[in-house]
C-alpha cells in the first residue's frame, strides 16, 4: 500500500487542486446543459396553439423564492468562512440554514407546479410552454435537491469529525455547486419569468389566433 | 490539500462582512427587478434593464461568492469558455428563430 501514501495530496503539476478543477469543469459542462434548456424554452416561446403560457407565472411568489435562494447562497459563503477560520459552530449553523432555505425554495417550486397543474391544467404534455418550462425548472429543482442532500451529508460528517478546518476544501466544492444552482436561477428568473411574463396577458390574447393562422387552422 | 495550503487560499477571499454587503446588494437588485416589472415601459427597454440587472447579480455571485475574482484565472477559463460557447449558440439561435422583446 506504499503507492497510496500520497493520495491525500491533490495538488497537480498545474499547482491547482484537481478536485476543484474537476468541479469547475463540471460546472462548465452544466452551463451548456442549462443553456440548452433555457435556449429551447426561449425559441419555442409564443408558439403555443392552445393552453396557458407565461401569463400564469406569479412574479411576486417567484421573487420571494428567488430572494430565499440568494440568501441561501449568502449563508453558504458564511458557512465556508466559518470552517476556514476553524469556527465549527458557525459552519454548522449556516450550513443548516442553507439546507432549510433550499428546502423552502423546493417548496415554492412544488407549490407552483401544483398550481399550474390543478388550476390551469398545465403539464409537460399540454403545450410547448408546459414541456420546455417544466423540464427546465424541473431540472433546476433536481439540482437544488441534490445540493441539499450533499450539504446535509457534509453537516452530518462534520459531527463525526470527518469535515474540519483541514479539509474545508470539501465544503468549498459543495459551495461552488450551490452557488452555481443560484446563478442558473438568476438567469431563469430574469429571462424566463420577468422578461417572459412582461405584458404576457395582453400578448396571449393576440398570439393564439395569430399562431393558428400561421399554421392554417385559424 | 493541507491545512497550510487552505489557509493561503483563504487569505485571498473576502470576509463575512463583505459577504453580507454583497448579499444585501443582491437583495436590492432583486427588489429593483421586481419593481421594474410593474412599470409600464417599452418591452425592449424592459428587456435590456432586466438583462443588465440579472448580469450584475450573476457576476457578483460568480466573482465574490464563488471567488473567481480572487482565485486562479484558470478556474475562470474553465467556467467562462463553455459559458461563452453557450451564449454564442443561444444568441445565434435566437437571432434565427426568436424575438426576445416580442
Amino acid at each position: 500500500m506504499q503507492y497510496l501514501s500520497g493520495i491525500d495530496d491533490h495538488r497537480t503539476s498545474t499547482g491547482l487542486d484537481n478536485r476543484k478543477m474537476l468541479m469547475w469543469a463540471f460546472l462548465g459542462s452544466d452551463v451548456m446543459f442549462f443553456g440548452t434548456l433555457i435556449g429551447t424554452h426561449l425559441i419555442y416561446r409564443n408558439r403555443n396553439l392552445s393552453g396557458p403560457q407565461e401569463e400564469i407565472l406569479s412574479i411576486p411568489i417567484t421573487t420571494i423564492s428567488t430572494f430565499v435562494l440568494l440568501m441561501s447562497s449568502l449563508a453558504m459563503v458564511l458557512a465556508l468562512a466559518g470552517i476556514q477560520r476553524g469556527n465549527m459552530g458557525q459552519f454548522r449553523f449556516w450550513t443548516a440554514i442553507v439546507c432549510i432555505f433550499g428546502s423552502i425554495f423546493i417548496g415554492f417550486q412544488m407549490f407552483e407546479f401544483t398550481e399550474f397543474a390543478v388550476h390551469y391544467g398545465l403539464t409537460p404534455r399540454t403545450n410547448l410552454f408546459g414541456s420546455t418550462f417544466l423540464v427546465m425548472t424541473g431540472f433546476h429543482g433536481t439540482h437544488v435537491a441534490v445540493g441539499i442532500l450533499w450539504l446535509w451529508s457534509i453537516l452530518f460528517a462534520s459531527y463525526k469529525g470527518k469535515i474540519h478546518q483541514g479539509n474545508s476544501l470539501q465544503v468549498e466544492i459543495a459551495g461552488l455547486y450551490w452557488h452555481f444552482v443560484d446563478i442558473v436561477w438568476i438567469v431563469i428568473f430574469g429571462v424566463v419569468y420577468l422578461i417572459g411574463a412582461y405584458g404576457a396577458e395582453g400578448r396571449a390574447l393576440e398570439e393564439v389566433p395569430h399562431a393558428a393562422r400561421a399554421v392554417g387552422i385559424g | 490539500m493541507t491545512t497550510e495550503h487552505a489557509h493561503v487560499e483563504e487569505h485571498n477571499h473576502p470576509g463575512p462582512r463583505q459577504y453580507v454587503i454583497i448579499g444585501a446588494i443582491l437583495a436590492i437588485i432583486t427588489l429593483i427587478e421586481f419593481g421594474v416589472f410593474y412599470l409600464s415601459i417599452d418591452p425592449a427597454l424592459m428587456t435590456w434593464i432586466i438583462l443588465l440587472l440579472s448580469s450584475s447579480k450573476f457576476l457578483l455571485v460568480v466573482g465574490y461568492f464563488m471567488h473567481l475574482k480572487f482565485d486562479d484565472v484558470r478556474f475562470s477559463g474553465l467556467f467562462f469558455a463553455p459559458f461563452l460557447i453557450m451564449v454564442s449558440i443561444a444568441v445565434v439561435l435566437m437571432a434565427l428563430f426568436f424575438n426576445l422583446t416580442r
